[in-house]
């Protein structure tokens, strides 16, 4: 058994037990892929009643490897508005990317920071961009060259 | 994915505490799991900035990023040092904790309990469970005896081992000298360093039985009265040097692993990955209270590579600068000036691979040019072979004109045409002919002969 899939069992146990508000697990039925609904807590008005999912895919090489981590875009589960989110979910945050990871996040810490990615947002608008990237890339997330520009979030 | 279904759910997790009186303790735990794989410390390590990993853990996290995971410092192998304070603390929690957590999860102990609040006393209720009436079906209120029994023995255990050891201090003698702390042979203060450096021969006591090396359940933490120093007398293991790869070319890269006595198979990458992993691994050992075989390090290798070898990250020196520019606080400016002479030696190398590219192309071009026109001519020879055709007389006739100043070959060519269709009116078609002509004796004489 990989380190991964024992880091993974221990993460897994623990959001069975608890998990912070306005993040619940929807599936975790192998050791590869999990999917999560997050939601914003304030009101901020992009994003009020609205339920996001996401897709955690984790390598063998995970906590050591940061997660792909995508919103997943479903009839009642909306890709969510932000400057750095792209309309086919991909999203450019550097704590995802090899750079700006580390081993002591987890899949609580990442819906977290999403969360309040998501919360301190109040540009109504997608990346530069969005739709010349979303027509043509083939990559997956972590293949992406982004360079993380902005520094407020 | 069996282990999912089988382990998953049973993970020993901080939020065990939960839900029971002693909610307390959770905090208690976490502090002391390690934040990269989430468990108990294993050969917990220091790191310059005073953060605690599991020494395999910390290993990992540097060779990948040579940061601490925790503030982003950077730091490196060399500097961890053993936190065994903190070895110590979770060898004791760990051992501690079924029962505790047995014992916070039992429902609320009958009132007849806190009459008598001491073990013997729960026994003997216990014991008298079986006819007094219950609540409890009668197999959990037996296992709960026999657990406390099990507690007890337990107890008794440590307090023997507590008294042990505390025996084997009380008789010292006045004599003003010390017991060397392995071998307990007696000598000057002084002497000690020097003995411990080179002539102790090990504990001499019968020793307490080693644990089974390699810990793979909860439980096989030794106790935590033996002190460290008590531990198997066998030199520590030497740790192994990181090597820089690009130093290395790939047969001495091989041998290097063959020394190692381990496989020399694969691509470079895949020997280099391996070589990493063994260090890490066996320095992770070389930290550890109750080190692995060299044959269960060889065991934990293999895994590796079964499970992540081929696949495991590159950290190589490209990767690592390439990763740099992408960061927030990237100062292009500096980059630039620090790395102007490669930039420019890129430039120039990229024109002058472009000035041979073009000059390929164009011989190409003409080579093919060659071709075509060596294949042109042979066509048109064919053509000529196979019927007179007119409209190659005009061209040689017009190419031989053309040498002539053009006002005075004009009035010629209705003449030439007359001549050479040998027709007497010249058909109304002929005169865009004309005009294609002229433009064609408008050109530069080579080219025209050459079309």
């Amino acid at each position: 058994m990989s380190f991964a899939t024992k880091r993974l069992g221990k993460e897994l146990s623990k959001i069975n037990n608890s998990l912070p508000p306005g993040i619940e697990l929807v599936s975790a039925d192998n050791f590869e892929e999990w999917f999560l609904d997050i939601r914003v807590l304030d009101n901020n008005p992009l994003y009020a009643n609205q339920v996001y999912r996401l897709k955690f895919k984790f390598s063998a090489q995970y906590p050591i490897e940061p997660p792909e981590v995508v919103f997943v875009k479903l009839a009642n589960r909306p890709i969510p508005i932000h400057p750095h989110i792209y309309s086919n979910g991909i999203i450019c945050l550097d704590l995802l990317g090899q750079q700006g990871w580390s081993p002591v996040q987890n899949v609580e810490s990442i819906c977290m920071s999403l969360q309040s990615m998501l919360t301190g947002n109040n540009k109504d608008e997608r990346p530069a961009g969005d739709e010349e990237f979303v027509r043509g890339n083939r990559l997956r997330p972590k293949d992406i060259d982004f360079y993380y520009h902005d520094n407020n979030v | 994915m069996d282990a999912f279904t089988g382990e998953a759910f049973d993970v020993a997790d901080p939020t065990d505490w939960l839900n029971t009186p002693l909610a307390c303790l959770m905090p208690v735990e976490q502090s002391l799991r390690c934040h990269v794989c989430k468990d108990f410390f294993t050969s917990p390590m220091l790191t310059s900035c005073n953060h605690t990993f599991c020494s395999l853990c910390i290993r990992r996290c540097l060779n990948a990023d040579r940061k601490c995971p925790l503030c982003r410092k950077e730091d490196s192998e060399s500097k961890l040092r053993g936190n065994w304070a903190m070895r110590e603390a979770v060898e004791a929690f760990v051992k501690a904790r079924d029962d505790i957590l047995k014992f916070a999860k039992a429902p609320p102990p009958p009132p007849a309990v806190e009459k008598s609040p001491k073990r013997k006393a729960v026994k003997m209720d216990d014991a008298e469970g079986d006819f007094q009436e219950s609540k409890r079906p009668r197999r959990s209120t037996r296992s709960a005896g026999a657990r406390v029994k099990a507690q007890e023995e337990d107890m008794t255990e440590h307090l023997e081992e507590g008294q042990e050891t505390e025996d084997e201090y009380i008789p010292e003698p006045e004599d003003g000298l010390v017991a060397c702390p392995i071998c307990s042979k007696r000598m000057k203060m002084e002497q000690v360093d020097r003995h411990l450096d080179t002539s102790c021969p090990g504990p001499d006591a019968p020793q307490p039985p080693t644990p089974i090396s390699g810990r793979r359940g909860g439980n096989n933490f030794a106790s935590s009265s033996r002190t460290p120093s008590s531990r198997s007398a066998d030199p520590p293991p030497a740790r192994l040097p990181a090597i820089s790869y690009s130093m290395l070319k790939d047969t001495a890269l091989r041998k290097k692993l063959a020394e190692l006595g381990i496989s020399s198979a694969g691509s470079r990458q895949v020997m280099e990955k391996r070589h990493q992993e063994w260090v890490t691994i066996w320095n992770a050992n070389c930290d550890s209270a109750f080190p692995k075989t060299r044959q269960e390090l060889l065991h934990d290798l293999n895994v590796w590579e079964k499970t992540m070898g081929s696949r495991a990250p590159t950290s190589s020196k490209a990767a690592i600068t390439g990763a740099q520019i992408k960061e927030k606080d990237f100062d292009g400016g500096a980059w630039a000036a620090k790395h102007d002479s490669s930039f420019k030696d890129l430039i120039a190398n990229a024109r002058r691979t472009r000035e041979l590219a073009k000059q390929k192309a164009s011989e190409a071009a003409k080579e093919e040019e060659e071709k075509e026109r060596q294949k042109n001519d042979g066509a048109a020879a064919a053509a000529a072979a196979a019927a007179p055709v007119p409209a190659a007389v005009p061209v040689a006739f017009y190419d031989y004109r053309s040498m002539d100043p053009p006002p005075s070959s004009q009035p010629d060519v209705p003449e030439a045409f007359g001549v050479n269709t040998s027709s007497t009116d010249p058909p109304p078609s002929s005169q865009p002919d004309i005009l294609q002509l002229r433009s064609s004796q408008s050109t530069p004489g080579p080219s025209a002969r050459r079309s």
